[in-house]
């Protein structure tokens, strides 16, 4: 069976010129070229139809932009204290502010010097260049034009959270692949959180890649917000590769969006160091929802914890994937998945797989995937307290995304996270009924 | 007017025939007490009166405090005065404790044409009645029975009870699984809601609860039926001689 290569648009947006260093892009764009998008052929992408990219005709946002185009906001307002804002439209970064806390050093991707490049587009674990189940890195390492690179020095603890809002469409058909690389140094700490929207109505399609380096001891705490767009497309990797006794916290939130593929290859390759992977995912309407995670556990004394849960209604839905692998020398491994799933409707949809590769033996490893309906005892117990049956029913869907915005740390997102999740049950026809 | 009238119930799950003709009469102000070895379908008769789906109602009518029962939702149900404590309460986690004691309590308000209950009133309320029944506020805080144990469902079923103030209680085995401390406790918590203006219904299977709550009235199901009702002694008759010889009797 021939690969068909890139569609015809896609061919032509291939820039002579990328952010990538020369040599890697040049390769990038042969190997896309020969590749082609990812198809449902592809083992990590069976669940997922790109279809809408594949036939979406997207351009590539004019580098300047109009006025009316720049000076788009976010729908949404989170509510956080003093944040450092890194806004991109259509994957364009519009400025880098200037009072930053010290020990914070920000620099667009396409300022940034040949090795801060090189960097960005070489995460660990690496991507290989001639898998297609890859093959939206490497487009994306062809494509970059903009990204951003965060470097938090040694021992530095940032305080304010740093958000990157990813503003999409505020051009008809845009798309965007941005690269985002961060460093922390020693002993460092920051929270990085990214929020997504669409400004526009049209279909646009972003392809981010972000680059996390968390050196021994530091703690990355990194939080995903998809919010509204009902057109939006989104194709997201995040690479993190960890020290010893490093941290990363990821907490994956899609509320929103028409297709999202969010992808994690975490590698944690020093001993004592810890990955969160924490994700909720509500898709309805037609919205396809879907995350697909890898865990490397490259060395001994490692812990894993992951947790993810699903909301399908209407059509929606929902893909989780989670691989977890234990190299053959890598004892007294701890790495948990839980991945609890809750079908609302009989078009709604939802695959789970956990895959655990294990070669050494002094492992401790869980996985449980569970896939059900709304637990009618629970609903009887609940209306034979006096509560209405929409609102019970309500209550017993926002009850279960709860457990999981309850592991957010923030407890003013937590809240804001709570209210927010609420609010769109409380648009679900069932609900509003009461 | 009787509180609950219960004529000749006749009730299947998936088309199997459970209750088989059942008469109860319940006047406000009575206690009584329903034994009966398992599966005679004790439970499925809390069930049925709590209007439970999958619970099919062949024949037969019920009446409480002048409504027609079988005509109500659960939630109506509920709200009209009759609160159902679970044999096995419900664990559900992510939905708060207190959160389900305001909604509850909120509801029931609503439907009387009064205000929500405000937060200080309320939680000094709520506050009081958890000390009563001897559970720590922490309780309030965490999932509706999330992780509590079997005792500690119990007393969580007796504080919703004592916050709502049904007109009619049905307590489906809320004794099993006390230790000797927490039967005090929830006896006494039964005691308190036991008034002229009041049921109460208690599906047990022993006497000791009895001890400490003492009924007017006790019955004997027996595969879906009551096939034998007296005063309290009749419960100490079948604590001493088991079933087998009232069976025989009714027979
Ligand atoms: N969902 C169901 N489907 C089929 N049969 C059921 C169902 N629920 C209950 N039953 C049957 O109905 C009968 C009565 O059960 P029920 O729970 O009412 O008994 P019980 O008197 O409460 O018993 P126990 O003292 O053990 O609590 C039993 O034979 C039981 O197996
Ligand atoms: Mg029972």
């Amino acid at each position: 069976m021939s690969r068909q290569g890139l569609p015809e648009w896609l061919s032509t947006a291939l820039p002579d010129h990328a952010a990538a260093p020369e040599a890697l892009a040049q390769s990038a764009r042969q190997q896309v070229e020969t590749m082609g998008l990812p198809g449902l052929r592809d083992e990590e992408w069976r669940w997922t139809n790109l279809r809408p990219i594949h036939r979406g005709n997207f351009k590539t946002a004019p580098g300047q932009t109009a006025p009316s185009v720049t000076e788009a906001q976010p729908a949404e307002a989170l509510p956080l204290d003093n944040p450092v804002r890194l806004r991109f439209i259509d994957g364009m970064l519009q400025g880098i502010p200037d009072d930053l806390p010290s020990g914070l050093h920000l620099v667009s991707l396409s300022d940034a010097d040949e090795a801060t490049r090189t960097a960005a587009f070489s995460p660990t674990p690496a991507p290989s260049a001639d898998d297609p189940n890859d093959a939206l890195v490497t487009l994306n390492t062809a494509m970059a034009r903009e990204g951003v690179v965060i470097d938090v020095d040694a021992s530095s603890v940032i305080e304010r959270p740093i958000v990157i809002e990813w503003l999409d469409g505020a051009t008809d058909g845009a798309m965007s692949h941005p690269r985002v690389l961060i460093r922390l140094g020693q002993s460092a700490q920051a929270s990085v959180i990214e929020q997504s929207e669409s400004v526009g109505d049209q279909p646009s399609w972003r392809n981010s890649v972000i680059v996390s380096k968390i050196a021994a001891n530091a703690a990355l705490t990194h939080i995903a917000l998809g919010l509204t767009g009902p057109a939006r497309l989104s194709t997201e990797r995040c690479f993190a590769s960890l020290e010893r006794d490093a941290r990363y916290h990821s907490y994956n939130m899609q509320l929103g969006g028409q297709v999202i593929r969010r992808e994690y290859d975490i590698q944690i390759d020093g001993t004592g160091a810890h990955s969160d992977l924490i994700g909720l995912m509500m898709p309805r309407g037609k919205q396809l929802m879907d995350t697909h995670t890898r865990i490397v556990h490259a060395a001994a004394d490692t812990t894993s914890n992951e947790h993810y849960r699903t909301i399908a209604d209407e059509s929606g839905r929902g893909v989780f994937k989670g691989r977890i692998l234990v190299e053959r020398d890598s004892q007294r491994i701890q790495a948990f998945q839980s991945s609890n799933n809750l079908l609302l409707s009989d078009t709604a949809e939802i695959d789970a797989k956990p895959e655990l590769e294990i070669y050494a033996d002094d492992v401790q490893c869980s996985h449980g995937a569970t896939i059900g309906r709304l637990d009618e005892e629970a609903l009887f117990y609940l209306r034979s307290r006096g509560l209405a049956a929409a609102e019970a029913r309500g209550l017993l869907i926002a009850g279960f995304a709860q457990e999981v915005i309850d592991e957010i740390p923030d407890e003013t997102l937590r809240y804001w996270l709570t209210e927010r999740v609420q609010a769109q049950l409380g648009q679900h026809p069932d609900v509003a009924e009461a | 007017m009787a509180l609950l009238e219960i004529k000749n119930l006749h009730a299947e799950i998936e088309g199997k025939e459970i209750l088989k003709g059942i008469n109860l009469t319940v006047n406000a102000g009575e206690v009584h007490a329903i034994m009966g070895p398992n599966g005679s379908g004790k439970s499925t008769l809390c069930h049925v009166l709590g209007g439970r789906e999958g619970y099919e109602v062949t024949q037969g009518t019920i009446t409480f405090d002048g409504h027609d029962l079988l005509e109500m939702e659960t939630e109506e149900r509920a709200i009209a005065g009759m609160l159902l404590g679970f044999q096995h309460p419900v664990e559900i986690p992510g939905v708060k404790n207190i959160y389900l004691l305001k909604e509850a309590l909120n509801a029931k308000r609503e439907a009387q044409g009064l205000d929500e209950v405000d937060t200080f009133t309320f939680m000094k309320q709520v506050r009081e009645l958890v000390a009563s029944m001897d559970m720590d506020d922490a309780f309030l805080h965490r999932g509706v029975n999330a992780g509590f144990s079997g005792g500690e469902k119990k007393r969580n079923e007796i504080l919703q009870m004592l916050l709502l103030e049904p007109k009619l209680a049905l307590l489906d085995e809320t004794d099993s699984g006390l230790d000797i401390d927490a039967l005090k406790v929830v006896s006494e918590g039964i005691n308190r809601m036991r008034g002229e203006e009041r049921g109460i219904i208690l599906v047990t299977h022993y006497q000791r609860l009895l001890n400490y709550v003492e009924p007017d009235f006790v019955h004997v199901l027996y595969k879906g039926k009551i096939i034998k009702s007296g005063d309290k002694t009749l419960a100490h008759r079948l604590e001493a001689e088991g079933y087998q010889e009232i069976l025989e009797e009714a027979s």
